[in-house]
């Protein structure tokens, strides 16, 4: 694809979710659902970064997302911060966790590094649970949403200018991910997942890369987390758990790994398919698995994936033809 | 050819499952050399390898490279002290194009692999410049915009090559890099390995399977034959070599020589 119709069709989709409070009406749905599609693909872009490109089984990244969560909820509870300083003391939460945990799982490759993942965000999940006199344990954390700060304080406390704060920091989260895959460390990374060994006879520590591209993730996670507590005023431990990793996965598989948009339009399916289904059935795991596996089954390489496949077989299509003119 | 002795083995040994794989071996390649380790099947030539580029440590002996010891030290350290490897299998990125499988390598050389922005202006164009000088040696710039997985295997091997050359070592180790390959790539790749030394310059140590080939193209040989060092010298020595001929009896390769 040219760099100008990429950028015509990325300027396009954000200007459609510029009007999303005029489109959801029309589907139905309220705006912080859409809201909630914008946060959530932030959480799966930082899945992609280590699992789609770089090759890692990030199966805990639930424990980023929650710290996020936790660490705006607790800022907002106990030290009255706005909303931006909340956001930021959750992103920086879950860096803390990337470093503490980072060291660990650098140790373990391929599946183990899942499994550690997992454990180690369980580890988080127990703590938010049981530690009941500052995370209301079970019952989680109630919080109400606050001022912006600077410039313009009320924006962020309705659901509509919760949905554009949303909107502008997706869009700069989705501009730095695009900076960094397209980067010589991003290229680095695609190196790391097709062929470790090869990478390191490049003269080049990879357990280095491994660990930065961890803090970026883990980073990223916070940040949607925050927003996340933020948009349902609410901080709970299940935010932590592996389900909700899964989901991210899930989600990231589903709109095409290592791609840039493709963790959008997975969030998308996701938080959309949530909602809609859930309302016509308590049993909505199940009808969103079932379309799990039919788009695994169907698109391995997940939605955005398979239109660029498609995309290049055609163009490759036309290459050949003209060779034979 | 210089009396500096780039890269020193001493006394390496390797056992697999009570298989001693190398058995106290020891080599010097001298710089500006292009040095061949040959022997039969299961002569402990890879392993050897291995334990001189870091893959797997040896558990006796030392490895000195360019007069530090490097027999513990990283593969990647050894890279970075100017050490380029190829392997056996070519090892590659597959999905990759040729352009950005060589440029990995020019990137990590020059420090900008870090980097979490693409290089604009001067710099882009130094790095450019060093992808085109690559692609040009092996003569993969009409390809270099296609995965490597669709090239031929021939083209592959240069590629890795190419890889293996972009971190501007000073000696390349090469892992049968004529293996299964026809008699036209085989040609191309003799002619690369010529040139690694007449225009760039460098010292290069291959493991290599056919005799014809090792005669004609290096000037020293070493040869192993069950884990163990046979023999070692120049071309003639080794060709008239009695136990040379008779590890390799029945081959007849050397009959032609």
């Amino acid at each position: 694809m040219t760099a100008r119709k990429e950028l015509l069709i990325s300027a396009a989709v954000v200007v459609l979710f510029a009007f999303g409070p005029w489109l959801s009406p029309l589907l139905h749905l309220d705006v912080s659902i859409v809201s909630e599609v914008l946060v959530t693909a932030i959480a799966v872009m930082s899945v992609n970064l280590l699992l789609g490109y770089t090759g890692l089984p990030a199966f805990g990244n639930a424990a980023y997302f929650g710290l996020g969560a936790y660490g705006a909820a607790l800022s907002v509870t106990y030290g009255h911060v706005h909303f931006i300083e909340a956001v930021l003391i959750g992103m920086v939460a879950a860096l803390l966790g990337g470093l503490i945990l980072g060291p660990f799982l650098l140790r373990r490759r391929g599946i183990y590094f899942g499994l550690l993942s997992i454990a180690f965000g369980q580890v988080f999940y127990f703590i938010a649970y049981r530690y009941t006199d500052v995370t209301g344990g079970e019952d989680g954390m109630q919080i109400a949403r606050p001022y912006a700060g600077l410039p313009s304080a009320h924006v962020t406390v309705t659901d509509l200018g919760f949905y554009y704060t949303a909107l502008v920091i997706f869009v700069i989260a989705l501009f730095a991910f695009r900076t960094i895959v397209r980067s010589p460390f991003g290229r680095t990374l695609i190196a790391i997942r097709q062929n470790e060994p090869r990478v390191r006879y490049l003269g080049l520590n990879t357990d280095r890369f491994i660990f930065v591209a961890l803090l970026i993730s883990a980073t990223m996670a916070g940040l949607s987390g925050a927003l996340f507590g933020l948009l349902i005023n609410f901080a709970y431990p299940l935010e932590l758990d592996w389900h909700q990793s899964g989901y991210f996965v899930l989600s990231m598989i589903l709109g095409g790994a290592g791609t840039v948009w493709g963790s959008l339009v997975g969030a998308f399916i996701y938080v959309i398919g949530k909602d809609i289904i859930s309302t016509i059935t308590q049993w909505w795991q199940i009808f969103l698995g079932a379309l799990f596996v039919v788009c695994v089954l169907g698109f391995p390489r997940g939605i955005l994936g398979t239109l660029q496949a498609l995309r290049r077989r055609a163009a490759q299509q036309f290459a050949d033809d003209d060779a034979h003119v | 050819m210089s009396d500096r002795i780039l890269l020193e083995a001493t006394g390496i040994s390797k056992v697999f499952g009570g298989v001693r794989a190398v058995d106290d071996v020891s080599l010097q390649v001298r710089e500006g050399t292009i040095h061949a380790l040959i022997g039969p099947n299961g002569a402990g030539k890879t392993t050897f390898f291995n334990a001189i580029s870091g893959f797997a440590f040896p558990e006796k002996g030392s490895v000195k490279f360019l007069g530090t010891d490097v027999t513990r030290m990283l593969n990647w350290r050894r890279i970075a002290m100017g050490m380029g490897r190829t392997f056996q299998t070519p090892s590659i990125f597959p999905e990759l194009t040729v352009d950005e499988n060589v440029r990995l390598g020019v990137n990590a050389h020059a420090k900008q692999a870090f980097r979490l922005r693409a290089p604009r202006g001067d710099a882009k164009a130094a790095l450019d410049k060093r992808v085109d000088e690559l692609l040009g040696f092996v003569n993969l710039t009409a390809q270099r915009d296609r995965p490597l997985s669709e090239l031929a295997h021939g083209s592959q091997r240069l590629c890795e090559i190419a890889m293996s050359l972009s971190t501007d070592p000073v000696l390349v180790l090469l892992d049968e890099p004529m293996a299964g390959l026809a008699e036209a790539e085989t040609e191309r790749i003799i002619g690369v390995i010529r040139d690694l030394r007449e225009r760039l310059g460098l010292t290069v140590l291959f493991v290599e399977h056919n005799m014809r080939v090792v005669l004609s193209l290096a000037d020293r040989i070493t040869v192993l034959d069950r884990g163990k060092l046979l023999a070692e010298g120049t071309p003639a020595e080794i060709a008239a070599n009695e136990s040379v001929r008779a590890a390799y009896l029945g081959e007849g390769v050397l009959d032609h020589v």
